[in-house]
């Protein structure tokens, strides 16, 4: 038999038992569907949190200053304890495993506009903390060392505050009034969207000002003192981080006259550490075995079927032996069967992943549900497994059945 | 094979064919040491009650079966050296089966179930299509060729089965009851049409246990636990 004839011989079987057919279809579907969409949906999993942790700012560290915490100090000595400008120096200048370090003073504010009073998150901040916060400006500029220099009453609104705060008669140039004083607004950032870890409200929602306008604006916690509340750092990579923590703690150690063992003298907070704790590989562990589940019973009702089927026509095996075939025309008949299912409820079922996942993505649901990534890697892999599946338990019955002696199956009713 | 060893070479030879199957602790002896000889043209009967062997006999003549002992010479070749394939082949071309259940495709129009041995042989389409039909005259049924076998009277269905025997011009036609599933008018059109065929040239091979349709065949073969009875190959020596 040629190729073209075992093909129609196959699509009349298949035509013939169309509920067998069916069935095993919608596990061939089913099976390559759900692998494509929990494939693709742990991938948008991972990379959502990998997004997540970027939006708070590339590898970014933040150290806040504590108190002392060990028992057995002086009740004089239990104080706050607070970065100086010197302090921010010193980490700048020793910690080698962090290319950016900045100061950066922040606290709860009144802003202003118009008829709008909000309390907001207010940032001191410099330049380079586009950088290290991983964002963008949507319109305007960005606070220049200028502005920091003079002590400009500029301010940069988080996307959410612009709207909140000025809604649709939102201008650069405007005035609004921030800590209780005019502030010219120069820029808006682009918005960042849900951040997975924060140091306080989401970008979002914050106003910046130069560091130097807010500490001179704002009373200051230490007498004559500009009080810097956290150093941010951006790690060189996600890597060097524990390097990171122990070339910062015996600078702000010595510096702030602790122990180097207080834990509560300062903190230091990274999402790279929460990251290090998600348990992404058991997530992604998890659906992996979700998956090939998944396959495996498509592939078990595949083999069902072709062995149900297989049983059924052992007459048909014995009357096509008895007037010429081979045992491999048999099973070239079988392979040819289950090929056809394979192929067509391997497409479907890679259509019907991909449609869902294209619905997925076109609806709108909040960033914190991730959108599938489909990846041809994907691609291959649901198809070539059910494909493989599916080949085989249509052959290795066949080979079976057609191995006997042709009596035997031809006495088969 | 030439035209002159066809004349002296047997169609089938058998050599103390003996069947055992063996299930379990169980051993049946199907077959003892049977001796047979079929010559070019012949209509042999194989007669026997069931259960006497001579459907495993049947079985072993169309190569469908391997004897546990003995030599089965096909047209002078021992078919025990002939491997799975060629006796796919052998089936396929040398032996043309017609049984009692007539053990046609169902889902096979008449025209394809005849087709069917040609399908796996390296045969054109058309030309596979231009035989079958052509088959299909021989036994009268050029009028049902596109009908599904459950579309066709049990009559109908056994010439189906017989043209699809003929096909490839066998060496020999295996018929194992042919009428055993037909009314007496049927049966007796089916055995006329066998007769024809033989007297064509065709070699027949009837497996039955009807003592009347033996009586129609010009050998008869006697076969009972196993064994062919003494002297029960007769030759009726007619034509």
């Amino acid at each position: 038999m040629n190729v073209g004839q075992i093909l129609r011989s196959a699509l009349l079987t298949l035509r013939s038992q169309k509920l067998r057919t069916a069935l095993t279809l919608f596990g061939m579907v089913w099976g390559t569907a759900s692998v494509v969409f929990l494939m693709s949906w742990g991938l948008g999993l991972e990379r959502m949190i990998d997004e997540g942790f970027n939006k708070i700012g590339n590898n970014v560290v933040h150290i806040w200053a504590g108190k002392i915490g060990e028992d057995f100090t002086p009740a004089l000595d239990r104080r706050e304890l607070w970065f100086s400008r010197d302090d921010v120096e010193a980490v700048r200048r020793g910690v080698k495993s962090a290319d950016i370090v900045l100061p950066e003073s922040r606290g709860w504010y009144s802003a202003t506009y118009g008829e709008t009073m909000l309390s907001r998150d207010v940032r001191g901040v410099e330049p380079a903390h586009m950088i290290v916060r991983n964002t963008r400006i949507a319109a305007g500029r960005m606070i220049s060392a200028d502005d920091v220099r003079s002590r400009r009453r500029v301010a940069v609104l988080g996307s959410k505050t612009r709207h909140e705060l000025m809604g649709a008669g939102a201008r650069l140039g405007a005035k609004i009034r921030v800590m209780g004083t005019p502030h010219r607004v120069i820029g808006f950032l682009e918005p960042v969207g849900t951040q997975l870890t924060r140091d306080a409200d989401e970008i979002d929602d914050q106003i910046w000002v130069p560091l130097t306008t807010l500490l001179g604006q704002r009373e200051s916690p230490i007498e004559n003192e500009e009080v810097i509340d956290i150093i941010v750092l951006r790690a060189k990579s996600r890597e060097v981080f524990e390097q990171l923590k122990r070339e910062v703690r015996p600078i702000l150690s010595r510096r702030l006259g602790v122990s180097p063992d207080d834990e509560e003298a300062y903190i230091l907070v990274s999402p790279i550490e929460s990251l290090q704790n998600m348990p992404i590989g058991r997530m992604r562990g998890m659906l992996f075995v979700l998956a090939v589940t998944t396959l495996g019973i498509g592939g078990i009702g595949i083999l069902n079927m072709m062995l149900d089927s297989v049983q059924e026509r052992r007459q048909e095996i014995g009357i096509r032996l008895a007037v010429g075939a081979r045992r491999r025309d048999v099973v070239a008949q079988f392979f040819m069967e289950t090929l056809v299912i394979t192929s067509v409820g391997g497409v479907l079922g890679l259509v019907f992943g991909l449609v869902f996942c294209l619905f997925l993505a076109g609806l709108q649901v909040p960033d914190v549900i991730p959108l599938p990534i489909v990846k041809p890697w994907i691609i291959w892999l649901a198809l070539s497994v059910m494909g493989i599946v599916g080949v085989l338990s249509g052959i290795i019955p066949a080979w079976r059945a057609a191995g006997v002696e042709p009596s035997v199956t031809l006495r088969a009713e | 094979m030439g035209a002159a060893a066809a004349v002296t070479t047997p169609v089938v030879e058998l050599d103390r064919i003996s069947k055992i199957y063996a299930s379990g602790r169980v051993h049946v002896e199907a077959l003892r040491g049977v001796d047979l000889r079929i010559e070019r043209g012949d209509l042999l009967a194989i007669l026997g009650p069931s259960g006497s062997g001579k459907t495993t006999l049947m079985e072993i003549l169309g190569c469908l079966l391997q004897p546990t002992s003995g030599v089965y010479r096909f047209n002078g070749e021992p078919i025990h050296t002939i491997k799975p394939d060629g006796l796919a082949r052998l089936r396929g071309e040398e032996i043309g089966f017609v049984f009692q259940s007539f053990n046609l495709l169902p889902r096979l129009t008449a025209v394809e179930n005849v087709e069917l041995p040609l399908s796996y042989r390296k045969v054109g389409r058309r030309e596979r299509r231009r035989r079958a039909l052509e088959a299909l005259e021989r036994v009268r049924l050029g009028e049902r060729t596109r009908h599904l076998p459950s579309e066709m009277s049990g009559g109908e269905r056994q010439r189906v089965a017989i043209a699809r025997a003929l096909i490839n011009t066998p060496s020999f036609i295996l018929a194992d009851e042919p009428t055993g599933n037909l009314d007496t008018r049927t049966g007796g059109e089916i055995m006329a049409l066998l007769h024809e065929l033989n007297a064509d040239g065709t070699t027949v091979v009837l497996v039955t246990h009807d003592l009347a349709i033996g009586d129609q065949a010009k050998k008869r073969l006697y076969i009972c636990d196993g064994e062919v009875q003494d002297g029960a190959q007769e030759n009726r020596g007619d034509s």
